[in-house]
């Protein structure tokens, strides 16, 4: 019993990360009704950026986190512009696919520029684990948490009380609407863009400094920990994120304990898949509607 | 106020709108009737500018609309009721209408405008809070007229508002347009329901095929013609 809770508070701390990722994943998904496969692979772009000032100059992780944030969104930028903004309505694998060759090419960037497997990323805290009674909480997984929340909540607020959050939804809502009441839909999605990689790379900077390594690899890791978590919450929906990402960090390391790390990720698919099975639309997502495009 | 002239839209190689000219008189209603498929729904689109024509010009009081972006041609006073309504599903009749409003600046000018269309639309104002999605036709078909408003159009475009409502909505839509027109707005109306449609239009135009075949009062036509073209169409030239 001590482990499941030990677990279950491991995998909250974790899943947070997973959360704020799938919550970048579905401001995306949501504005352009298209998957962002390069969305991971910008955010470890970031990671470089990060780790190269680290390296070079000794950042701490403050400055550090602020250069991972601006490198995911450049990177983020770029794919907007090259793999979404030319894309006609209606060419939604064009975009996917073209976002998968600009994984690759993001890959092979940062694989051209720092050449060995891991470069070291600087850690968020160094403090031995806090206890409580006969649970141990780690200090940095503690920080992870609290940003998380905190920029989850910031992105709540941007949505649902800003003019800017209005034109968003209007834009997830019906993006030929959007148009009518005079929102420039280019401009915003570009933005929301950049906004999504923003959080992106700073959920990114939290995983990174945690594990206090950084691969070309992360990616892939976070574009995959990332689509899960949103597609077991709900596709487009901003708390479908959050909860299937804490759902996804209590699954893993509850089976990580169990089963061993190898069959961790092999669960994480396992509860993927039987979602897509018994409820697609995901925890908190509603059942897909027709999209109604505009008749000649 | 609205002067279209030689205005030809394709769609790949077919032309949907064939060279098609016409005005829309400021404080009148101008009703564009037609069969399906004559393309107006593409004209509307047109005027909005979420369609590019291939030539021909779009003039709002003199300014060229034709290029511009749509967000742009709603800031130069056009506003468009689209078929189908279109509201914003996901949030609530009064976001949607602050949506309506997003190029305005005017906060107090905007709030002075939400309590008229609550004056004008009491539904939507006892359904404030609820979700839009969650709306009936007709309620949705009103909420998509009030967010039009909300940006203050010098010209309101309307796309078959009668689509799909029952005969005592459509009714009561007509009447709002008659009312709405009163009060002083210049109104462009596209319907397949001639019959409702040249009760309120003070000038009414014909479609065919991508071409405008009759311009005239209602009146100048017989009913029963009108009727057969507007839903039927004929080869025959007129106008």
């Amino acid at each position: 019993m001590i482990d499941l809770i030990q677990n279950t508070v491991d995998g909250v701390m974790i899943g947070s990360s997973y959360g704020l990722l799938a919550l970048g994943f579905t401001l995306i998904f949501g504005v352009m009704r298209r998957l962002d496969l390069a969305y991971g692979p910008s955010i470890m772009i970031g990671g470089y950026f990060g780790t190269l000032l680290y390296l070079h100059y000794g950042a701490g992780p403050f400055a550090v986190a602020i250069a991972v944030v601006i490198g995911a969104v450049i990177a983020g930028i770029y794919v907007e512009r090259l793999c979404f903004a030319p894309m006609k309505a209606g060419a939604a694998i064009a975009s996917m696919v073209s976002s998968f060759a600009i994984w690759m090419q993001l890959e092979q960037a940062a694989i051209l520029v720092l050449p060995r497997h891991t470069y070291p990323f600087p850690p968020l805290a160094t403090a031995a684990p806090l206890e409580f009674g006969p649970f141990l909480v780690r200090v940095d997984h503690l920080i992870m948490l609290a940003c998380a929340l905190a920029l989850a909540a910031a992105v709540h607020i941007a949505l649902y009380r800003t003019r800017f959050g209005l034109a968003l939804r209007a834009i997830i809502g019906n993006p030929v609407a959007a148009h009518l009441v005079g929102i420039n839909v280019r401009t915003a999605v570009l933005l929301a863009f950049a906004g999504a990689s923003a959080v992106g790379g700073a959920a990114g900077f939290l995983v990174l400094a945690v594990d206090q390594q950084v691969t070309p690899m992360f990616g892939m890791w976070a574009t995959l920990k990332g689509l899960i978590a949103m597609m077991i919450g709900g596709l487009g929906s901003v708390p479908g994120a959050v909860v299937g990402g804490l759902l996804l960090g209590i699954v893993e390391a509850n089976s990580q304990w169990y089963f061993g790390p190898q069959i961790r990720d092999l669960v994480a698919y396992v509860v993927l898949f039987a979602f897509l099975v018994v409820r697609p639309q995901g925890l908190l997502g509603s059942a897909p509607e027709p999209a109604m495009p505009p008749k000649a | 106020m609205l002067d279209i002239s030689d205005l030809v839209t394709a769609y790949g190689k077919i032309d949907a709108l064939k060279g098609v000219s016409l005005q829309v008189e400021t404080g009148k209603i101008t009703c564009l009737l037609g069969p399906n498929g004559a393309g107006k729904t593409t004209l509307m689109m047109t005027i909005a500018g979420l369609l590019h024509p291939r030539r021909g010009s779009i003039r709002l009081a003199g300014t060229e609309l034709v290029g511009l972006s749509p967000a742009r041609i709603v800031g130069h006073g056009i506003a468009l009721v689209p078929e189908n309504r279109l509201v914003f599903p996901q949030m609530s009749v009064r976001e949607n209408l602050l949506a309506g409003a997003y190029q305005r600046n005017d906060k107090s000018g905007i709030d002075a405008d939400l309590q008229q269309m609550y004056a004008r639309f009491p539904r939507l104002n006892e359904r404030n809070e609820q979700l839009a999605g969650t709306l009936s036709g007709g309620e949705q078909q009103m909420l998509a007229v009030a967010r039009a408003l909300m940006s203050r159009p010098r010209v309101l475009l309307m796309d078959e508002p009668s689509l799909g409502l029952a005969p005592l909505i459509v009714a009561e839509i007509f009447n709002i347009v008659r009312e709405l027109n009163r009060d002083g707005t210049t109104i462009f109306l596209v319907e397949q329901n001639a019959h409702m449609a040249l009760q309120v239009a003070h000038r009414f135009l014909l479609m065919e095929q991508g071409r405008i075949t009759f311009k005239g009062m209602p009146g100048q036509l017989a009913e029963d013609e009108v009727i057969q073209r507007a839903y039927l169409g004929t080869r025959r030239a007129a106008g």
